[in-house]
């Protein structure tokens, strides 16, 4: 890493390695759990038997989407307090993970949209949208973001968009449960297609992200000295925005709206990296992988044999984190 | 004079909504019908429909509509917070984690205790709150804020009792989950309906210090009212109000938000006339939302939670928006 000071940087190279690690650990733990015992991980490099068939075909792709999922949220996240300047500021909390979730739920139930854009498409311009509405509510599009008004106006448009989810599903069909369970976000049920539905764009998201590093560093300086350093920092916010709806609306189609990956997975890594996004963006990506495969091995072993959608155990971590926030977060006031 | 015109007004239109409610439903019912059945007059009659279903229902939808409404204008005048309100503040979350827990861990207790659940569950998130941020002086948005936080947390619980246990039990917790009349009656009217009568009635008769509290704790104090009391009393009536409502009907959002702002439009800010105008009004929403849930689409019902939440969400935004303009200006 470039122009990182040496103390830093000697952090740097003792947790990178250690993240890289703890990715490992999560993904080991993820594969080894399940509702048969007698399927192990090494099954996955046999020839054939019903152990491979549920590793390759069962466990590793839900692995995967773990990771990928952990990926998106926890980049969007950063990239949203990065350009937001808002520790508060994530997918979940400013409405646009639920956002996708209602660009996707129309998508569902008005077929003729869908053929013309596709549900992926749908879920990512609700994410924008939804974006696009708290913010314009918090003042932004007059230049004085107010960080109060733009976590609680994110949480109307979140309450909002959730009401029309239901309302939507409930008119649709009578499946409550099974809303209900999406909508905390759940990957029991994904396969190898979810897989390839959501790598590419989490390896585009993250290149993209590092791309905007530099220009999420200037952000944090202010808007007058990101302006004179030559990076227009409406230019960053449109770019961060965008990208951040792709991830997130990406996510959500595959899982379903996860919510606090996104604000747990920045803070940590800030405390552990500093400031400088050219670290944070790799170091938040490894984490929010490995917080998500753990959270999967946990919603298969905590109840077992009854599976918990993954959502639950993130939530049960992140809103408590979030409330101690709320009660402790410097500079909203 | 105004006045008076103004609540028969109110009262006419919560008749009118209150027939609509007994009229729709899967089996649409006219209002001639309606009448030779409640009043017992010759002629065609609906008597199981509408004496076991839609009656229970509509009255408790005044009831808890009413409760949920003085809940937030006692909430919103403690706090001289414009953004409070039960839901916002955690106290729904609450009274809600409360229920699932007594529903999951003493499986066979009669229903006749879920209202006290409720009050317990109720009471700590307001403990949360009050010892969280009140105390420290956060400013209103920082206070809506943390209720919000407190509401996640224990929403978060209710989740997760809720697809971890796979009970039949619990399917209708989940739908009572958004607010919902679904399924209520006489058991559920008459679970609550003498509490929340005779907590409404102490509410009106203490409107006055609401008044003498507005004016700010000096003053009061100076008018002869003991202050910290008489906010410990107050608030004690806005949680059990909601929470007791909850544990009936479900988390029904935002009423508590919008009745109060809707009444002191229509009334002014003097407690003694809006908390019953804002009980009227959150009865009035109640009413509608859940005749109206059940008329979009029979033979399916929407939660009234679900609409009240489309209309309450944008409110919010709109009382956020106009509240920063008044403290900024």
């Amino acid at each position: 890493m470039i122009g990182i000071s040496s103390a830093r940087g000697s952090a740097v190279g003792v947790a990178v390695p250690l993240l890289v690690f703890a990715c490992g650990i999560c993904a080991y733990a993820s594969l080894a759990t399940g509702g048969r015992i007698d399927v192990a991980v090494w099954d996955l490099f046999r020839e054939s038997g019903t152990g491979t068939s549920v590793m390759r075909d069962i466990r590793t792709p839900r692995t995967l989407v773990a990771l990928c999922v952990g990926v998106n949220l926890g980049l969007a996240g950063l990239i949203l307090q990065a350009v937001t300047r808002n520790p508060l500021a994530s997918p979940a909390i400013l409405g646009i993970n639920q956002g996708a979730a209602l660009g996707l739920t129309l998508g569902l139930v008005i077929p003729s949209l869908t053929s013309v854009l596709g549900l992926k498409a749908m879920s990512i311009s609700g994410a924008f949208l939804a974006g696009l509405v708290s913010f314009t509510i918090a003042g932004g599009l007059r230049g004085r973001l107010d960080g109060l008004r733009l976590v609680l106006g994110g949480v109307a448009v979140g309450a909002f968009s959730y009401a029309m989810v239901r309302f939507a599903f409930t008119l649709e069909d009578d499946i409550a449960r099974q809303v209900l369970r999406w909508t905390i976000g759940n990957i029991t049920d994904v396969r190898m297609a979810a897989v390839r539905e959501i790598a590419g764009w989490s390896v585009a998201g993250f290149l993209a992200t590092m791309l905007l590093a530099h220009r999420l560093n200037l952000m944090a300086l202010g808007e007058a000295q990101a302006t004179g350093l030559g990076a227009d920092p409406r230019i960053t916010l449109l770019g961060g925005a965008i990208i951040a709806a792709c991830l997130t609306g990406t996510a959500v189609a595959v899982a379903g709206p996860i919510a606090f990956v996104g604000l747990v997975v920045p803070h940590i890594c800030r405390l552990i990296f500093g400031a400088d996004h050219r670290v944070l963006v790799p170091a938040t990506a490894l984490l929010g992988a490995a917080l998500m495969m753990a959270a999967d091995a946990a919603s298969k072993w905590l109840t077992a044999p009854i599976e918990i959608p993954v959502g639950v155990v993130v939530a049960m971590i992140g809103a408590p984190y979030f409330l101690y926030q709320t009660l402790f977060a410097r500079g909203l006031d | 004079m105004r006045l008076s015109v103004l609540f028969a007004l109110l009262v006419l239109g919560l008749t009118l909504s209150a027939v609509w409610s007994l009229s729709a439903g899967a089996v649409p019912i006219s209002w001639q019908v309606i009448a030779n059945t409640l009043f017992d007059l010759e002629g065609p009659k609906q008597e199981f429909i509408i004496l076991k279903s839609r009656l229970p229902r509509t009255l408790l939808a005044m009831l808890t509509g009413g409760s949920l409404a003085l809940s937030g204008a006692i909430v919103q005048a403690l706090l001289r917070n414009p953004l409070a309100s039960p839901k916002i503040i955690g106290i729904n979350s609450g009274a809600a984690l409360g229920v699932c827990l007594m529903v999951l861990v003493l499986p066979g207790v009669s229903i006749a205790w879920l209202p006290a659940a409720a009050v317990i569950g109720g009471v700590a998130a307001a403990l949360v709150i009050y010892l969280g941020a009140d105390l420290r002086g956060a400013s209103p948005v920082r206070l809506a804020l943390v209720g919000i936080a407190v509401g996640f947390v224990f929403d978060a619980g209710v989740d997760f009792i809720l697809v971890t246990s796979t009970d039949a039990q619990f399917s209708t917790p989940l739908i009572w989950l958004t607010g919902s009349l679904w399924a209520r009656g006489w058991t559920h009217l008459n679970l609550v309906w003498p509490w929340l009568t005779v907590l409404a009635v102490m509410a009106m008769l203490l409107s006055y210090w609401l008044d003498l509290i507005r004016l700010g704790e000096t003053a009061a104090t100076g008018l002869g009212l003991r202050v910290r009391f008489a906010r410990l009393v107050l608030l004690s009536l806005a949680v059990f109000l909601a929470a007791l409502s909850v544990s009936v009907v479900g988390v029904l959002g935002f009423v508590g938000l919008m009745a109060p702002h809707i009444a002191r439009s229509l009334v002014g800010g003097s407690h003694k006339v809006m908390l019953p105008c804002a009980m009227l009004v959150g009865m009035w929403l109640v009413v509608l939302a859940d005749a109206a849930g059940r008329a979009i689409a029979p033979p399916v019902e929407v939660s009234a939670g679900v609409l009240t939440a489309m209309l309450g969400a944008p409110f919010f935004v709109y009382v956020m928006i106009r509240a920063g303009r008044a403290t900024r200006v």
